[in-house]
């Protein structure tokens, strides 16, 4: 039932605790990418911006100083492409001029004065214009016919007129691809590896802990000697095992320390009780005198009830104990059931009761022979005992697909309320009750101890209903519903 | 018959050797292993008791040992721990036999016959038994007195056929649960003793001498005188 490999893998633990870490994994590298990506993205515009401001303020000195003629034209030109030379080119275009830089001197009627770039000199000024740049603060702008935008700075000159010097942001923006790019593979990648990594471990651990698991759940069905496993690694799992395996060993050494209690006050019990009865039988055959007989007769047989008493006490303590030792057998409990009804229905007709037995046939179990006949006699031990005359003990066997279902009630006063709950327990017995309160003590230890459930009910007509399953030597093909057979 | 009475407890002992002698057995008693080995060894008997508890070794080990020697003859069990009933069991399926204390003197004498004929190669069975005036056709299921026919049911022939084999003995209660039911168990209540009163009732009818006889504390006897 822990099988690992009935269950599907996206419902194992590991598989949750993997899942749960790649996340928290992937969200915060994301964090901190996305940081690492702000941070370099400013950095890179603040140098920009330097570089701008830094040629802007050369442009306009030159402009400034450099007198009005001939010459003007070609030295603050040349100095603007001497500028636009600091930046790399475009990949692929080698002749004309720089496309990442502009530069724009335009005259105090704000036509235009002086042109350095590549493109149109017109959509350059009509889309600084439109941006309004304060002077001196570089500012993006969108300049139609070019993917990236230009990052521009603006100098006012003293003539009135305005300098504008403009750095594409491609090259930013290709750098800041490259990186996002890169990083999404590498990212998915140690995604991927760590989730994997992480699921296998856990799963490698999970399964040394469902190996202990299953491992303790076959223990104290079987018997208490075996151990969960253990691994040389002295981690918290290993712990768990060795745990386990000294709580066991305690548990071993109590219920064998019962068996010797329970051993031992027998034995010293019987003893005595063999020499007392042998005595007695002595002097029984030694022709006693009639009125000594019948004192001996019935020591003898409260000897008898006391030894009976002794077995059933100790039958029950060793059965709640789990420690009964069983002798499995196959036995047909419906053959079982029908020689019980044989033996009983003289008892049960001279008390005035009924019984009847409605089977569905051979029902083969795999249980203590001698112990299920213990527990099928308490049963109608049980039924003679408390019923009043004129009751009638119905009982039922069928079968489901892997267990047999035993019904026995009647319709009698049922059991009384206030002990229903416990009914199972030593001792409890109704305020009528004549017996030890062991019987069906022992009944529930048994059934218990087989693998099987018992259930104690009022029906709703009065009546007491005791409902037992137990499973079945091999489950039959075809469930079997009961007839009734004997009456 | 030799018996070899291995008990360490001193009454019962000289109870049972007591009891078995009258019973028609020779008995050698041995009080622990050591002394039982030597005496299995000096001489061959025909059938052993043997108590678990003894001083000096395991009941049990000592049974296994002898067989190891060669004992052939069949073991009775005598045990005061329910607990080992299971490794019992297990001897018992090579056909031996256990009896658990206390028990009823009755009870030991007739598995120890058990188990003496269970031995000797089995004598053909009759097909009539016949006890005073009772007799019981064994192939046909009848059991009838002085001629006439007794109404009985196949239950109470299988019972009165166990009373009469054993014509005379003493049969307990929990014996005749186990031979005639198949069933070794402890009712709290008188269910044997209701199947004997019906049977009574066919069997012993008025004017008749009764045969079917109840000591109390003990169990039944059917008289064969």
């Amino acid at each position: 039932m822990f099988s690992m490999t009935a269950k599907p893998i996206m419902r194992s633990a590991a598989w949750r605790i993997s899942m749960w870490a790649t996340l928290a994994f992937a969200c915060g590298t994301m964090v901190v990418f996305i940081f690492l990506h702000q941070f370099v993205a400013g950095d890179i515009q603040r140098r920009t911006d330097a570089w701008l401001a830094g040629e802007a303020g050369v442009l306009s000195d030159v402009a400034e100083r450099t007198p009005k003629g001939i010459l003007y034209r070609r030295v603050v030109g040349e100095v603007a492409e001497l500028a636009s030379r600091e930046v790399p080119h475009k990949r692929g275009v080698r002749s004309g001029l720089n496309d990442s830089v502009f530069f724009l001197q335009t005259a105090p009627d704000t036509s235009v004065g002086l042109w350095v770039g590549a493109g149109d000199v017109n959509t350059h000024l009509a889309a600084v214009k439109n941006s309004r740049i304060v002077p001196d603060t570089p500012t993006s702008v969108r300049i139609t016919g070019f993917d990236a935008p230009f990052r521009v700075v603006c100098v006012r000159m003293n003539n009135g007129g305005q300098i504008y010097l403009g750095l594409s942001e491609r090259d930013q923006l290709r750098v800041l691809g490259n990186l996002r790019l890169r990083f999404v593979l590498l990212w998915l990648l140690i995604v991927l590896i760590g989730s994997a990594i992480v699921f296998y471990s856990t799963r490698r651990v999970l399964r040394h802990i469902q190996e202990i698991t299953e491992a303790a759940s076959r223990i104290g069905e079987a018997d208490l000697s075996s151990r969960v496993p253990t691994t040389r690694r002295n981690d918290e799992v290993s712990q768990l095992a060795i745990t386990l395996n000294r709580m066991l060993d305690r548990i071993e050494r109590s219920v064998h320390q019962l068996h010797t209690i329970t051993g031992s006050l027998a034995h010293d019990l019987r003893s005595p009780l063999t020499a007392v009865r042998a005595k007695l039988e002595m002097s029984l055959t030694a022709g006693a005198r009639d009125e000594e007989s019948e004192s001996i007769v019935s020591a003898i047989e409260d000897m008898d009830r006391l030894t009976e008493f002794l077995n059933k006490s100790l039958d029950v303590a060793e059965a709640k104990a789990n420690a009964l030792r069983l002798n499995r057998v196959a036995v047909d409990l419906n053959d079982l059931l029908r020689v019980m009804v044989e033996l009983y229905e003289p008892s049960m007709s001279e008390k005035g009761l009924r019984v009847n037995l409605c089977s569905a046939g051979a029902l083969e179990l795999s249980a203590d022979a001698a112990l299920l006949h213990r527990t099928i006699a308490n049963l109608f031990d049980n039924e003679l005992k408390h019923l009043p005359t004129a009751c009638t003990v119905t009982i039922c066997l069928s079968s489901s697909e892997d267990s047999a279902l035993l019904v026995v009630e009647d319709d009698g006063p049922g059991f009384e309320s206030d002990v229903l709950s416990q009914i199972f327990e030593r001792r409890v017995k109704g305020r009528n009750s004549t017996g030890h309160g062991l019987g069906l003590a022992f009944v529930e230890a048994v059934v218990r101890v087989h693998g099987g459930t018992i259930e104690a009910s009022n029906g709703s007509e009065g009546g007491a209903r005791l409902t037992i399953t137990l499973p079945l030597a091999v489950p039959s093909t075809s469930p079997l519903s009961p007839t009734l057979v004997h009456a | 018959m030799r018996v070899l009475l291995v008990e360490d407890e001193v009454e019962i002992q000289s109870f049972l050797q007591r009891s078995l002698t009258e019973a028609g057995y020779q008995v050698e008693a041995a009080g622990d292993a050591r002394t039982a080995e030597r005496m299995t060894i000096e001489s061959t008997h025909d059938v052993l008791v043997v108590d678990l508890g003894l001083p000096d070794e395991d009941g049990l080990s000592l049974i296994l040992r002898l067989r190891q020697l060669g004992l052939r003859a069949p073991v009775l069990i005598l045990s005061a721990r329910r607990s080992v009933d299971d490794r019992v069991r297990g001897l018992e399926q090579g056909g031996d036999d256990y009896l658990t204390k206390p028990f009823a003197l009755a009870e030991l004498l007739a598995r120890l016959r058990n188990l003496v004929k269970r031995n000797s190669s089995s004598v053909a069975e009759a097909a009539r038994l016949r006890v005073v005036d009772l007799e019981l056709d064994l192939l046909r299921r009848e059991a009838s007195r002085s001629g006439e026919i007794l109404n009985l049911t196949p239950q109470e022939f299988v019972l009165l056929e166990y009373l009469c084999r054993n014509a005379g003995r003493v049969v307990t209660r929990s014996m005749i649960l186990d031979e005639v039911w198949g069933m070794r168990i402890q009712p709290d209540t008188n269910v044997v003793d209701v199947h004997i009163y019906r049977l009574r009732g066919k069997v012993d009818t008025d004017g008749r001498r009764p045969l079917i006889r109840t000591l109390r504390g003990v169990g039944y006897v059917l008289n064969d005188r």
